[in-house]
């Protein structure tokens, strides 16, 4: 499935963007009321975002609230939104669902072309509209090294709940630390060697396989979260954090 | 499309410490020269002493402050959530907190393990507080949403988060 994303800032020092959903299980049912442009510029935009978001509170405490779109082929597109106006929620308003038109996007840097297989020069590494075969991330080290980067990441985010790391790393991740509970969840010996086999310190795997049954019990999948956050002085690199859900 | 771009969702500060609020006021924080905005990465040793926070309104308005960090003693554990650093009431609209009351002393953020997301909630209050809340018994534990039903506030006007992390006790070379 599709999980596109959307870049915001509202003013140029405010970067903290948006959500990586990795909870498919929890698309809501209210799909159609959130049809709703995700304009927070006029009062009635806000009043309709309260009322749906408030119709969905019953689902915050257990659930990233996270819906996909209804148009499930969707390129990702960039769409930087700059305001000046001091109110944090405040935004120009953008018409819906319709697939923004790279001709009109506004303030938008670096448009190199506009057909299907443009490109986006995005820091200095090029990335590509399209991942055709891209299968694991390499994380520019060789598999020995990348496998003991994960390892030693994946350990410091169940240390620590909440980790801040480049963005390739963290999506990197994820994949990992879901593992880490599911086997948790399983919590059978077998796993429970397995998982001390992958992760470095065996504390964190006797408090992991202590506590994930009833935190995660209910969660089907998805338990983490990746926030996208300003880039690092030293190298413009993307970071991100990355936190147990 | 995500969800929401709301900074406040997306770092799941409304939801874990506040309801859904539609802001009303402009709060601007400084911790010395830098300007917090949501998410920004501050360290504790700059906020040793409380922020001066400039709010917008009459000042004939009351407004209340709540500084609590919910990811005590670590985001992965948050047993002590929140954790209260600093309560003021009585606050005149287009003042700061030090025209307030302070029911809570300012606390420092000293997070132990991981990185804890310090909020500070601003509230408008119908009548002046007063005497009518003490100091909460300790500063663990402690919910936002109960002291704004217990004063009846209703919903946040303005809020603003930051993120601070454990500064490594040697500075690295």
């Amino acid at each position: 499935m599709e999980i596109p994303e959307i870049y915001c800032f509202k003013s140029e020092s405010d970067w903290v963007a948006t959500l990586l959903c990795q909870n498919p299980h929890f698309v809501a049912e209210k799909h159609t009321a959130m049809a709703i442009p995700m304009a927070m510029a006029t009062p009635t935009d806000s009043v309709s975002r309260v009322l749906s978001m408030s119709s969905l509170r019953s689902a915050l405490p257990s659930a990233a609230s996270c819906r996909l779109p209804s148009s499930s082929s969707r390129r990702p597109v960039t769409l930087r939104l700059p305001v000046s106006s001091p109110s944090p929620l405040t935004l120009p308003s953008f018409s819906g669902l319709s697939p923004v038109n790279p001709l009109i996007s506004i303030g938008l840097p670096d448009w190199q072309s506009f057909e299907n297989g443009f490109k986006i020069v995005d820091g200095g590494g090029r990335i590509y509209a399209m991942r055709h075969g891209r299968r694991v991330p390499k994380l520019n080290r060789p598999p020995d090294q990348r496998k003991a980067l994960l390892r030693g990441l994946t350990t410091q985010l169940l240390k620590h709940g909440r980790i801040k790391t480049t963005r390739a790393r963290a999506s990197a991740m994820r994949k990992f630390v879901d593992k880490m509970i599911t086997m948790a969840k399983d919590g059978s010996l077998h796993k429970r060697r397995q998982a001390l086999g992958f992760i470095y310190e065996k504390q964190i795997v006797h408090a992991l396989f202590a506590e994930v049954p009833d935190r995660y019990g209910e969660r089907n999948g998805g338990y983490t979260r990746i926030i996208r956050t300003l880039p690092r002085r030293g190298d413009n690199a993307p970071m991100a954090y990355i936190e147990l859900v | 499309m995500a969800a929401s771009v709301d900074p406040l969702v997306v770092g799941r500060v409304i939801g874990d410490v506040l309801d859904m609020f539609i802001p009303t006021a402009n709060m601007s924080v400084y911790f010395g020269p830098k300007h917090i905005t949501n998410g920004c990465e501050i360290k504790p040793s700059t906020a040793v002493n409380p922020p001066k926070v400039n709010i917008s309104g009459h000042s004939d308005e009351l407004y209340t402050l709540v500084m609590t960090d919910p990811d005590a003693p670590s985001p992965s554990e948050p047993n002590m959530r929140e954790w209260i650093h600093w309560i003021v009431v009585d606050i005149p609209g287009g003042t700061n907190p030090s025209r307030g009351k302070e029911i809570l002393a300012y606390m420092e953020p000293r997070p132990p393990v991981g990185i804890h997301r310090y909020i500070l909630v601003l509230f408008r209050q119908n009548s002046p507080v007063g005497l009518m809340v003490q100091q909460p018994p300790s500063r663990a534990n402690f919910s936002t949403r109960m002291f704004a039903g217990h004063l009846d506030l209703g919903l946040p006007v303005a809020t603003v988060y930051f993120n601070a992390q454990k500064e490594p006790a040697s500075r690295r070379r």
